[in-house]
């Protein structure tokens, strides 16, 4: 167990910040955090001690996999960079689009598929599947 | 006279090299013994669930990647028995995105090539 003393200081911020089902494994001299963070602060708190640790994550020995838990019936934003995000029929960009959401649009979460696809409804009740990553989840 | 005195004084020095190369070369055998034995204490302690990590199969993590890499044009995204291998070119600021992305696929390791610009 080297690499937990490599990265330390992500697994201890981690626990001390309330991630939820925190588990830190070591295998075949990679390292896996998995866990839910209590908000996307917390995440990218995580990831910046990540880049710190591992300047642009070059040494392939860390599988950093902790998502903001998703609430159903909660709101998120919409935080594409400029475009407007596709909603999609189906989980996965080979799926139809079947509405847009706006920049800085506010959505409500109704299932979460994966770590990488949620369902989502608009304001105006358009309602698909959309990459997590372009939502803020509060 | 001077040839023995010189001999002796030869061996005597080739007597003392080995003695002091022979403690050179048990010292770190000790220290790799004891380093053993911390590593055997410190694995006794750490709080480490058994369950083995989950790795995703090369086609789930291919149809991930597709999804995670489709915004970043200059991105290519491999997958072979659970690795990840990222090639290509990508900006500084858009890189823990992306990398976020890849690592919540359940890949069994991520090697990043990309040309960070």
């Amino acid at each position: 167990m080297v690499l937990d003393i490599k990265y330390k200081e992500l697994i201890d911020t981690a626990k001390s910040s309330g991630v939820s089902d925190l588990q830190v494994r070591e295998q075949n001299n990679v390292l896996y955090i998995d866990g839910n963070a209590p908000s996307g602060n917390v995440k990218d708190e995580l990831w910046n001690i990540y880049n710190k640790i591992d300047p642009d994550f070059r040494a392939g020995d860390l599988v950093l996999n902790v998502n903001v838990a998703v609430t159903t019936g909660s709101k998120a934003k919409v935080i594409t960079e400029s475009s407007n995000l596709n909603i999609r029929k189906g989980p996965g960009t080979d799926q139809a689009i079947v509405g847009k959401g706006a920049h800085n649009e506010m959505v409500t979460i109704l299932n979460k598929t994966n770590d990488q696809w949620v369902l989502i409804k608009t304001d105006k009740n358009v309602e698909g599947y959309v990459y997590t990553q372009y939502l803020e989840l509060t | 006279m001077i040839q023995i005195k010189a001999k002796s004084f030869l061996y005597g020095f080739l007597l003392l090299s080995t003695v002091q190369f022979a403690e050179c070369k048990s010292k770190p055998k000790e220290s790799d013994t004891s380093g053993q034995s911390t590593r055997i204490d410190s694995s006794a302690t750490t709080n480490t669930p058994s369950a083995p990590v989950e790795i995703a199969p090369d086609d789930a993590l291919q149809t991930g990647l597709r999804d995670a890499t489709k915004d970043y044009p200059d991105v290519k995204a491999e997958a072979n028995n659970g690795e990840v291998t990222l090639t290509g070119s990508i900006t500084r600021d858009r890189l823990p995105n992306l990398m976020q992305s890849v690592n919540s696929l359940h890949p069994k390791k991520i090697i990043n090539n990309l040309t960070v610009k």
